[in-house]
Formats: C-alpha cells, sequence, structure tokens
C-alpha cells in the first residue's frame, strides 16, 4: 500500500520553482532519507504532504487520500524546530496537542514523555528548555496519535552529540514498530542504519531514488579524502592533475579525492614524482558530505 | 463535529492558561464595579452636602442611577463602550491576538494544523471559543452587580429595581454585535501577520476611515458638482454616501451598550433635544439609529468579515 505519494508536487515562490515536479512513492512500513543540499526544497515537501501550505501544481497523498483530508489526523510531523507555548508546561503542551486532535489519553502522554525521557521536565515551562529538551518534546508529540505516517524534518538539527544519539535511539524503537518514516536529516550517516531509502532532491528536482545501499555503493568509490600540504604546492597540484585526480586548492593546501583502490599507493605515487609532502592527513567523510561532493562531480548518483 | 470540539476543548485549555484572560476579567469584574461604589458614596456625600435641593437634582436618584445593583449592571455594560479605544474592542483584540496571532508570533500554526488538520473546525473552533469567553466576561459582569450592589446597599440608599430584563436583552444583543466586532478583531490579526500592527488597526481603522469620511463630508461635501466628488455624482451615489455613517461599523457596533445612555439622562433630568443637557455625549448617542437597524448592519459586517476571513484561512501557507 502507498502511505506517501508525491505526484508531480510543484511549489513556486515568485519566478523560483520552490519544488519542481516532484514524484516519489513510499510504501507502507518504509523508513525514507529525505537528502538534499539546504535550500533544496525538502522542508516545502514535507510541508506540502502536511497541508501546511499549498502546491502550485500537483499534489501529495497521504494513506491514499489527496491532501489535505482526514488522513492528515494519521500523520506525525516535526518539520523545523518545534514549536510550542512558552508559557505552558511541556506537559500542557501536549495535552493541547493531544485535545486538538483528540482520541489520546493522559495515560498515553505521559507514556510519551516517559519514552523521550522528559518526563520530569515535563512539568516546567517550555520557555526554560533547551533546545534538546524542545526537540524530544516535539518527537514525543509528532507520536501522540500514534500516527502511521511520521514526517521529520532535521529531526536533530542543533543538537548536542548526547541529544543526537538520545533522537536516534527514539528513532529506532520509532521504526521497528512498522511506521512509515520520511526523514531529512544532516547527520544522515548516523541514521544509516535504519534508513532503507534514499529520495535525494537538488533544486527542487528529484535527483535520486533508490535503495541506500545503491548510493552507498556509488559513493564508496570515491570516499578517500587527503588534506595534502608540500612545500612545492604548485608541484603538488601538477601531479594531481597528470594523474587524474580530483582536488580543491584551499589556500596552500589541497583537498584531493581519491578512489578507494588507489588511495594507498597515493603517497608514494606523490614523492616519486617529486612532491615534498608536508602533512598528509586522511579524512572521513559523512554520508551527506559524500553525497554533496558527488553533486559537483559529473557523473550525479542515478 | 468531533474536530470542532476538539479544537474548542484545546482553545479553553489554552486560554485557562493564559493570564491575559483573567486580567481582562479582573478590570471588568472587580474593579470598574468597585469603582462605581466609591464614586457613588463620595457623590452621595457631596451631592448631600453640597447640592442638596439644587437644579433639582436628588442624590439619591443620582446614586440608585450609578451604585445600585441595576445602575452597576447598567454602568458595566455602558462606560466600557463610551471610553477610547472601548473596553470591547480592547477585549476583542486580546481575544483575537490571543487565538490567531500568537499561532503565528509562537509559530504555532504548524503544530495546530498538523494535530487538527480541518481548518474550517480550527477557525470556527478559535472563534466560538472567542465568543465564549466575551460572553462569560459580559455575563459575569452583569451577574456581579447583584453581588456588588447589593453590598452597596449596605452603605447607599440603593435597591434592587430596574428593568433588568430589558438590560439582559441589551447585554445579550452586546454580545452578539461582536460576532461582527470578533470577526473583524481575526481578520485585522491574521492579515497583518503582527499582533502589534493589528491590535493598532482593530482599534483605529474603523475610525480612520469614518473619520477620512468626516472630513471629506466636511470640507468637500458631496452636493457640488465638482472635480472631488463628480465621480459619486456621476453615479448617483450621493445620496448614499449622505447616509454613510448610518453604516458606520463605530456607529452600530455600540449601539446596544450606548441605548441606555438616554434612561440615564432621562432618569436625572436630562433633555434629549438640548444639546447642552448632553454634554459630551451628544455625539456618542446614536440618534436616529435603532437596534434593529444596527443588528441588521452587524449582521451584514459579521457576514463580510467572516467569509474574507474564512476563504483567507482556509487558502494561506503556514509556515
Amino acid at each position: 500500500m502507498k502511505v506517501i505519494s508525491a505526484i508531480n508536487l510543484t511549489k513556486r515562490y515568485g519566478k523560483t520553482n520552490a519544488v519542481d515536479k516532484l514524484s516519489f512513492e513510499i510504501s507502507e512500513g518504509e523508513i525514507v532519507g529525505f537528502l538534499g543540499p539546504n535550500g533544496a526544497g525538502k522542508t516545502t515537501t514535507l510541508r506540502m504532504l502536511a497541508g501546511l501550505i499549498r502546491p502550485t501544481k500537483g499534489h501529495g497523498e497521504i494513506l491514499g487520500q489527496k491532501v489535505p483530508s482526514n488522513s492528515l489526523l494519521s500523520v506525525g510531523t516535526m518539520i523545523e524546530e518545534p514549536a510550542f507555548y512558552k508559557y505552558m508546561t511541556g506537559r500542557d503542551n501536549l495535552r493541547h496537542a493531544a485535545m486538538l486532535h483528540g482520541g489520546v489519553s493522559d495515560r498515553y502522554i505521559d507514556e510519551m514523555l516517559e519514552f523521550v525521557s522528559m518526563e520530569k521536565a515535563a512539568k516546567k515551562r517550555v520557555g526554560a528548555y533547551s533546545q534538546g529538551m524542545r526537540q524530544r518534546l516535539g518527537l514525543a508529540r509528532s507520536l501522540l496519535w500514534k500516527p502511521k505516517v511520521l514526517l521529520l524534518d532535521e529531526p536533530t538539527n542543533g543538537l548536542d552529540p548526547v541529544g543526537i544519539a538520545e533522537i536516534r535511539e527514539n528513532l529506532r524503537t520509532i521504526a521497528k514498530q512498522g511506521v512509515t518514516i520520511l526523514i531529512s536529516s544532516h547527520i544522515l550517516a548516523e541514521l544509516e542504519k535504519f534508513v532503507e531509502r534514499i529520495i535525494a532532491v537538488e533544486k527542487g528536482k528529484l535527483i535520486f531514488d533508490g535503495p541506500m545501499s545503491q548510493l552507498i555503493s556509488q559513493m564508496d568509490e570515491a570516499q578517500v579524502v587527503y588534506i595534502l600540504e608540500a612545500t612545492n604546492p604548485e608541484k603538488l597540484s601538477l601531479v594531481l592533475d597528470e594523474l587524474g585526480f580530483k582536488y580543491e586548492d584551499l589556500k596552500g593546501q589541497a583537498r584531493a579525492y581519491i578512489p578507494q583502490a588507489q588511495a594507498n599507493t597515493l603517497l608514494s605515487k606523490l614523492i616519486h614524482a617529486g612532491v615534498e609532502l608536508t602533512q598528509a592527513s586522511k579524512e572521513t567523510e559523512d554520508l551527506e558530505g559524500a553525497y554533496l561532493r558527488l553533486l559537483k562531480e559529473d557523473g550525479r548518483p542515478s | 463535529m468531533s474536530a470542532l470540539i476538539n479544537v474548542m476543548r484545546a482553545e479553553l485549555f489554552k486560554s485557562a492558561k493564559k493570564k491575559r484572560t483573567y486580567i481582562m476579567a479582573t478590570l471588568l469584574w472587580v474593579i470598574l464595579p468597585i469603582i462605581a461604589l466609591i464614586v457613588g458614596k463620595i457623590a452621595y456625600v457631596t451631592l448631600n452636602t453640597n447640592f442638596a435641593g439644587n437644579n433639582g437634582v436628588d442624590a439619591q436618584t443620582v446614586v440608585q442611577a450609578f451604585a445600585s445593583p441595576f445602575g452597576i449592571a447598567r454602568l458595566s455594560l455602558v462606560l466600557p463602550s463610551i471610553i477610547s479605544p472601548s473596553f470591547y474592542i480592547i477585549v476583542l483584540a486580546l481575544l483575537a491576538a490571543l487565538f490567531i496571532g500568537e499561532e503565528r508570533n509562537q509559530n504555532m500554526w504548524k503544530t495546530t494544523l498538523v494535530a487538527q488538520p480541518n481548518r474550517f473546525s480550527v477557525l470556527l473552533g478559535k472563534f466560538l471559543v472567542a465568543m465564549i469567553l466575551f460572553g462569560i466576561l459580559m455575563l459575569g459582569s452583569y451577574l456581579l452587580s447583584f453581588v456588588y450592589g447589593g453590598i452597596g446597599t449596605l452603605f447607599l440608599p440603593t435597591d434592587f429595581s430596574g428593568d433588568w430584563l430589558y438590560l439582559a436583552k441589551l447585554y445579550l444583543l452586546q454580545w452578539l454585535f461582536g460576532v461582527a466586532g470578533m470577526s473583524f478583531a481575526f481578520l485585522m490579526i491574521w492579515w497583518f501577520k503582527n499582533i502589534s500592527l493589528g491590535i493598532i488597526s482593530i482599534f483605529f481603522l474603523p475610525a480612520l476611515l469614518e473619520g477620512i469620511y468626516t472630513v471629506y463630508a466636511t470640507v468637500v461635501g458631496f452636493k457640488p458638482v465638482n472635480q472631488l466628488n463628480i465621480f459619486f455624482q456621476g453615479l448617483k451615489l450621493r445620496t448614499t454616501l449622505e447616509n454613510l455613517p448610518k453604516y458606520f461599523f463605530s456607529k452600530n457596533f455600540y449601539a446596544p451598550a450606548r441605548d441606555p445612555l438616554s434612561n440615564v439622562i432621562t432618569e436625572l433630568g436630562g433633555n434629549l433635544s438640548n444639546n447642552s443637557d448632553l454634554g459630551p455625549l451628544a455625539n456618542i448617542i446614536g440618534a436616529n439609529i435603532t437596534l434593529t437597524h444596527s443588528a441588521k448592519v452587524m449582521a451584514v459586517y459579521a457576514l463580510v468579515f467572516g467569509l474574507i476571513m474564512l476563504w483567507s484561512f482556509r487558502r494561506r501557507d503556514v509556515s
């Protein structure tokens, strides 16, 4: 069963297409990563699917019903930074949302607060919360009505490593319960273990839709990044050009992208060619970093 | 229907958590009647001491008119309508700000409309709760007059007499007129996307438009065919324009609350046809405007503002 569908979804602001004829389908129980650089149209797409903004053309469907419809009552969202009434406590904010939706017991509110480890903090006013607490409370709110669909936009944005780990753990638990999740995140690499599929957009257009493994295999070939510094940088550039490696010139340093198979022999090749290296360090890329670099290359993922 | 009830429950819950709700109630339920009693006592003492037997003014009549249970109930209806900006408009603006403006100010629309995507129910629910609160405020004011006025009977020569039913009808009518006022307040706060700007527009936009009309009518007039009004002449709108003040929002909105003013003036021995008897109230008492006329005008305003608000609310993107 198709749970989330985007059908020629288009949103135009003036002459700019924020989202441009975007189409995809997500089946029941799928966990899909929504990837793209800032301004690619991810948030706009999620907002259209959540019924918050009207598409200029095309439409979204949730549980087979055209958005907006009552099917949105089965959707939980956390789009950008979650907002709350600051004069209310965390618990009262959840109660208010639960009342708006209907059909949520006080006991379940407490369960969700416990799920995100906010049962004690929930008695305080939200105005006193840290960003991490607000994110966790936002996640609890998005789960209040046991949604069949979760639309999450950068749920770990602005969190410290501990907060990221907590949210990640929560999402893993939710994913196991069969909820269909569409999630955009700049730390997609950390969600890699439970995201099965990637939908990638750039400038509002779909540029990749396929299994996570397919994207990773394409990126593996060019995943090693070396930061190189030499006393003779001109020579370094010349040799990198001769060897056919892509690199960026960073004020005396070179950031070189080397295919995995040739990474081990790079340094010896450079030294043999007469490059006097003073520094050579390997840098590990996160998934999105590698993906964004792939976007800049000629051969985009397909 | 359940969506509407859900929204109403949530909004009542929210307003109960907001201090502003209690501040408004305190002003109308506590401060105003207490001032009425204090002023009543001072007036009674002063009139008895300094003006006894003068000008046909009877101290007991004056105190009965202002500080008796009926007097306080009447004052609680009338006084909020003759201050500027009126207390009614302030209350409507604050309620609209609470239910419409705050959602934007605190970036809550996305949360509200995800929890309850039925926009018609969201808008209607918020509107009804705002009207309920406005109603509670007015009903409380009416009922508390018995309490405060009752206390006043202990130290003032007052009693419970008065046409309570007539006054209750005026309270009810003023509350119903609030539908138009609330629609206007919702619309302004929604359109301006800014609470302060919205509230300022609620306070002053009707007066501004009506002021422009008055200036135009005074300076240019509608009768001579000149460059400024030849357009109206051409469209044969002159009579309509001359009658326009009868349809002004503020001329009609306060009609029920200001209706007892003429009774008060008569009770105090004043002559309604004598402007010097009316003093500053001369411009406030709506001459030639009946409650039926005002009700019709307000119904049209409510319908127009309400439909525009609904149309805009269902279409606008929220972030």
